[in-house]
Parts: C-alpha cells; sequence; structure tokens
C-alpha cells in the first residue's frame, strides 16, 4: 500500500481516537420507573461528593429508556428487564456494538394487596389466572365474595413486560387499569379493599405483601433480602443499567461507585437488594 | 311574659333548624350534581380511553430520502443525463398489532417515478411456541443484506451480487421464523411464487422456491465483541415456458422440455462482527455462488432459428461483499466496502462476452444531525472487467448525496 493510500486511514484512526475520549461530559440517565428512586438518590449523593459531575436521572419506563439509547438521547438507560433481541440488533444497526449490560441492583416483584384483603398468599398459576381473568372473585383464592380488581403498569414498563413473560405467560385481562408507575400501583391498592397490584419492592407502603410461591406444594415467601438473595422469592429480577459501549471517564467512574460497597448501600436503603 | 318568650325561642330555634336543614340539603343538591356530572365525565374518559387503545394498536412510521447523484462519463452517456436529484425512496409503514402476537404491515413506496406496494404481510406467533412466528404475505427474502433496511444501510445501494438475484428484495410466500431465546439461534424457512422480479408477479404454477437461513451469535461480552455467523440457501426453479433451448454457463447448447424448470439453486455463508472498540466497529461479509437461470421470453410460436438466437440461459454466478464500519463519536460514521460479482463464472475474457465481472469500492460517510435525521455522502467506484465487449474500464463512478428523514 502506498503512503498517500495509508495517511487517509491514519488520520480517520486519529479523529475516532480522539472524538471517543473527549465525547463525556454531563451524564444523563433515563428509563425504568421501578429505578428512578434509587438511580436519583445514587446521582445525588454521587454529585454532593463530585461537585464537578452533572447527572440528570429522568423515568419514563424500560422501553422509553432503551430506545433513548439507541437514538443517542440519554447515556445510560436503566431497565428492570434484559434488552430484547430485536433493541439489540438496533443497537447494532446504528452505532455496531451489542450495548453494555450492567446489573447494579436485584428486585423482587411484589404483590401488593389492601390491608383488609384476607388473602395471605398467592402461587405464580393463581396470579397468572388472576390476570389473565380466569380468576374473577376473592372468593376462589379464600377471600371475601368480591370482584378482584386488577392494577398493573403501562406497556413501556419493563415490571409491565417482566410480568408478563414471567408471571402471566398470556395476554393480560382487558379490565387491568394500566398506572404510571409503582407508586400509583401502590396507592390505588391502598385505596381499594378489592384491589390487587404488581411493581418494584421499595415502593410498598401502606398496603400488605402477598407471600408467593412457586406451585401450591412449594412454601410461600415474602420478597425479604434474604428470599431473594438466596433465590427463594420467586419473582426475583435484576435490574440493569445498559450502555452503547464500554463506559469510559466520568461515566465509568459513576458506574463503579455504583457498583462499590457505598452505591449498594443506598441499594438497601431505598428498599431494593444488593445485586451480589 | 314567660309564655312570650318560650314561643319567641321556639320560633327562633325551628327557623333556624329549618334554614340549616335547607343548607344542607342545597349541599347534598350540589354534591349530587357534582357527583352525576364526574360520573358523566368518567364514562367519557372511560370511551376515549378505549377509543385511545385501539389506536395505539395502530403504528405509522416511514422514511423519505432525497438524493443527488452525479455520475461518470459513461453512466451520464447512458442515462442521458450528469446528475440528477429524485426521491430515492418515500415509504410509509402501518403496522397494526391486532392481538399480543398478532400484526399485520403495509408498507407503499412513493418515490419518483414509481408507487410500489413493498411489504404487505401478517405475522402470527404460533400458540404455545413463542419464539416461532409465521409470516403469510410480501416481505423481504431471508438474506442479511436483503433484511437490513435501507434506512440503517450504511451505503446508498445494496451489493451487485445482491440486486441480482433477489431483485426488489421482496417476494410472495410464507416463512417460519425462530428466534431462540436461551441459545442464540436464528432460523429462518420460506416458500415463495420465485418470480419476484422488483414488481409483483402473479404466480402460475404450485412450484414453490425454498429459501432458508441460520444464524448463529456469539457473544464476548468481556472483550465487547459479537460474532453472528450463519449460512443460506436457495432452491428453486424458473419456468421455460416457451423455448425448449438452453445455453449453459460454458456456452455450449443444450435443450429442456417446454413447461420444465430452469435451475436456481445457490448457497451463501455470512459473518458480522461487532466489536465496542473506540466507539463501535463492524466488519461484515457475505459470500453466495451457485446456478441462476433467465428464462427465454420469445414467443412460443417463434421459428427454430430465432429460439436458438434467444435461448434459456443457465449461468454459474458468485459474488460476495465486505463492509468496514466505524462510528465516530456518536454522530459520526466511516464505511469503506468493497463487493464483487460475476453473473458467469465458467466464462472471462473475450468468451464472457457481456457477462464481465465487477469489483466496487464504495467510501461514505453518514452524519446523524439527530434521531430523524441522517446525511450521507457516498462513493462508488466500480472495476469493469476488460473483454472485446468492454475493451476499456467504463468511466462510471457515482458520487451521491442523501437526506433521509425517519419518523
Amino acid at each position: 500500500m502506498k503512503t498517500n493510500k495509508i495517511f487517509p486511514i491514519m488520520l480517520i484512526m486519529v479523529i475516532m481516537a480522539t472524538t471517543s475520549v473527549f465525547s463525556q461530559a454531563k451524564i444523563t440517565v433515563k428509563g425504568s420507573d421501578t429505578m428512578v428512586i434509587l438511580a436519583q438518590k445514587w446521582a445525588e449523593l454521587y454529585m454532593k461528593s463530585n461537585p464537578s459531575a452533572s447527572i440528570q436521572v429522568t423515568g419514563g419506563g424500560s422501553g422509553v429508556g432503551i430506545t433513548a439509547l439507541i437514538n443517542g438521547t440519554t447515556d445510560i438507560a436503566n431497565a428492570s428487564r434484559p434488552m430484547k433481541q430485536t433493541e439489540i440488533e438496533k443497537l447494532k444497526a446504528r452505532y455496531n456494538t451489542l450495548g453494555v449490560q450492567i446489573p447494579c441492583a436485584k428486585d423482587g416483584i411484589t404483590i401488593f394487596l389492601n390491608e383488609a384483603n384476607k388473602v395471605q398468599e398467592l402461587s405464580i398459576k393463581q396470579l397468572s389466572d388472576i390476570y389473565s381473568g380466569k380468576i374473577k372473585n376473592w372468593k376462589e383464592l379464600g377471600g371475601n365474595d368480591a370482584e378482584i380488581r386488577l392494577y398493573g403498569r403501562e406497556n413501556s414498563s419493563g415490571t409491565y413486560v417482566y410480568f408478563h413473560d414471567e408471571v402471566v405467560k398470556a395476554d393480560y385481562a382487558t379490565n387491568v387499569q394500566s398506572l404510571p408507575g409503582t407508586a400509583a400501583v401502590v396507592n390505588a391498592v391502598k385505596k381499594d379493599v378489592n384491589g390487587i397490584g404488581y411493581g418494584g419492592a421499595a415502593y410498598a407502603v401502606g398496603v400488605k405483601h402477598a407471600k408467593v410461591k412457586k406451585d401450591s406444594k412449594s412454601t410461600a415467601y415474602l420478597p425479604t433480602e434474604e428470599t431473594i438473595g438466596k433465590g427463594e422469592y420467586p419473582i426475583t429480577r435484576y435490574l440493569y443499567m445498559y450502555l452503547r459501549n464500554r463506559p469510559t471517564g466520568e461515566t465509568k467512574k459513576y458506574i463503579d461507585w455504583i457498583l462499590s460497597k457505598e452505591g449498594q448501600m443506598i441499594v438497601i436503603e431505598v428498599g431494593y437488594f444488593p445485586y451480589k | 311574659m314567660k309564655k312570650l318568650l318560650a314561643i319567641t325561642i321556639f320560633t327562633a330555634v325551628s327557623i333556624y333548624g329549618y334554614s340549616q336543614t335547607q343548607e344542607i340539603d342545597s349541599l347534598n343538591d350540589v354534591v349530587e350534581k357534582h357527583e352525576g356530572k364526574l360520573n358523566a365525565l368518567d364514562e367519557r374518559v372511560l370511551v376515549n380511553e378505549a377509543d385511545l387503545g385501539k389506536l395505539n394498536k395502530i403504528k405509522v412510521s416511514g422514511y423519505i430520502q432525497a438524493q443527488w447523484e452525479t455520475y461518470g462519463k459513461d453512466l451520464e452517456k447512458s442515462n442521458g443525463y450528469s446528475n440528477t436529484y429524485y426521491i430515492r425512496r418515500a415509504r410509509v409503514k402501518f403496522t397494526y398489532e391486532a392481538l399480543d402476537g398478532v400484526k399485520f404491515v403495509l408498507q407503499p413506496d412513493f418515490s419518483t417515478g414509481n408507487l410500489a406496494l413493498k411489504d404487505a404481510y401478517a405475522v402470527v406467533n404460533i400458540p404455545k411456541l413463542k419464539n416461532l412466528t409465521l409470516w403469510a404475505g410480501q416481505f423481504n427474502r431471508p438474506d442479511y443484506e436483503v433484511e437490513y433496511s435501507s434506512s440503517q444501510r450504511e451505503v446508498l445501494e445494496r451489493s451487485r451480487v445482491i440486486r441480482a438475484i433477489y431483485p426488489g428484495e421482496r417476494e410472495i410466500g410464507l416463512k417460519l421464523e425462530y428466534i431462540g431465546v436461551n441459545i442464540p439461534l436464528k432460523v429462518q424457512l420460506m416458500a415463495m411464487n420465485g418470480n419476484f422480479t422488483g414488481a409483483q408477479a402473479k404466480d402460475i404454477d404450485s412450484k414453490k422456491d425454498l429459501m432458508g437461513r441460520i444464524v448463529y451469535s456469539i457473544k464476548l461480552p468481556g472483550s465487547g465483541v459479537g460474532i453472528d455467523l450463519g449460512a443460506n440457501g436457495y432452491l428453486g426453479g424458473n419456468l421455460a415456458k416457451t423455448n425448449p433451448y438452453i445455453k449453459n454457463s460454458d456456452g455450449t447448447a443444450d435443450s429442456i422440455k417446454v413447461w420444465s424448470y430452469l435451475d436456481k439453486n445457490w448457497a451463501g455463508g455470512e459473518i458480522q462482527i461487532f466489536a465496542d472498540f473506540l466507539g463501535g466497529m463492524a466488519i461484515k461479509g457475505e459470500y453466495m455462488a451457485g446456478v441462476n437461470s433467465t428464462p427465454s421470453t420469445i414467443a412460443s410460436t417463434a421459428i427454430r432459428t430465432a429460439m436458438l438466437a434467444d435461448p434459456n440461459k443457465y449461468k454459474n454466478f458468485a459474488g460476495y461483499y465486505i463492509y468496514f464500519i466505524k462510528n465516530i463519536g456518536s454522530k459520526n460514521q466511516f464505511v469503506a466496502k468493497y463487493d464483487y460479482y460475476d453473473p458467469n463464472t465458467k466464462l472471462s475474457g473475450d468468451a464472457a462476452s457481456k457477462d464481465i465481472y465487477y469489483k466496487t469500492w464504495t467510501l461514505a460517510w453518514q452524519h446523524y444531525l439527530n434521531d430523524n435525521i441522517r446525511i450521507s455522502l457516498n462513493y462508488e467506484m466500480p472495476k469493469n472487467e476488460i473483454n472485446a465487449s468492454y475493451p476499456a474500464q467504463l468511466k462510471d463512478n457515482t458520487l451521491g448525496v442523501r437526506i433521509q428523514a425517519k419518523f
């Protein structure tokens, strides 16, 4: 190869290297509503000890976060479900990377019941039947003779997708009321004696947690640090951060801090569980 | 006096009590009135929510590509103009997700001088086999560069070999597609009419062409590398409707019964490597070789000499392409591509006549202005085989600039 052909290639390599190194500035984080309180807390405390860092956190749902990652409008996408193959394909097409998945916390999807509800525990099959509309009355589950009122999340939510794929495994019943965020689900169940909802563990204030069991013969567990850590609670999932490329600069420092003992302490404080 | 006082107090208490009752009654009326209004609003919200829910099932997306091109002298001569500005593609895709796992897609194209139906298909998830879908209608043939949308492709046009063997990219048929969740495997099997030549053509026989593709993905997360390895094959035929004479790949004469099939078979391999190296990089390649045929279009009533002069043709072909793509920051992309296509590998030099091979270098730069707008600069430099029919290198380089708006 002649030198006049090598020169443009060298020039392009230099441009590539410099643009990659200097492309870090403000960090934007978008996605999972389940993770939004946790992410805000992380950002707040990190910025306190690193005043030069600027981190902006917004929710919207895991799907929204991942779309923003693909469109280039966020640096980190928070997701309460793994990325779908179709989303990875879009990332490949636009950025020629597979994305970087960073598990940063564990969560047990909690089943919320009103405190006056007599029902104490539910199996995965019963939850599936409830949310697919096969079981319609609390009487069928040992509760009062009253119609079950279903509360859930919007379809842009990772919790909605995870609960659909891992628990319901069928179409959601048409009468599920979609609410924007786990806090709204908790609030609805708190006010509704016959309500049931699902969502991240960190939001459950003023409602009762149902014990959950794998099948009718298994032991039912509450979502606690111990049962989730041991993998006993049947609806346990990871919470993730996704990036387009392997983190560098300030983003890497921030992620390393999240995964450190200090960052994981905040996970427990907020009501979730350390990733390992 | 005492009596009068008692009567006065009683009257006052009664009046006060009456006015209090009246106030409560009127408050109750107001509450009831507002409750009625709220209930009515609630009902309206529910009706609107139900209507919006239906609308949510319809998704509209698409893209418009406005393109300016300028040509080398030989292309200018054959085109009749040296440069042009036109709408390369203007597509609107309507997707209706009737139920979870049932999707209908319709995509027309409104580009300059061309109104065509691109996609029209239904996709159904096979019940209880979540990862298996059945496609029916008109859609892309299962090949990497064919399925890779032109709105995402890093160069302006597909490779020469792909354009030759998959004209129009689409076909009318049925496809079974498996995308593994736990196993990173993709399997596609398609049965199609086999007579799509860039425009829709009605099927005229019961014989279907078959195509299959299998892709296995390897991930090396520690190094940020992903490798997709695949193979594909095509098994089909072209109907010799009018002419019993054949010209083989090596130029020898042969014959076939009218209304029997000319071979159209090939196999290929593909690889795509994605690496998280200084901001994303990919190397993508595909090779394919086999036999393609061109049925004669001469009238069945033509005389033997005319039939011999325009026979059905068999051609052993080979072709490949390789892309090098480097993301530069999050807004730019540099692309170098090399592709090769020989429409008849059995003949070369003067014997190849017009079936000359092409080796094409393409250099391109993409700039993403924002999420929706991409500007592409593309320079294509084909080099043709030299023989008696093409005694000199054709001046057929093309410089193109495209602005793409995607929504």
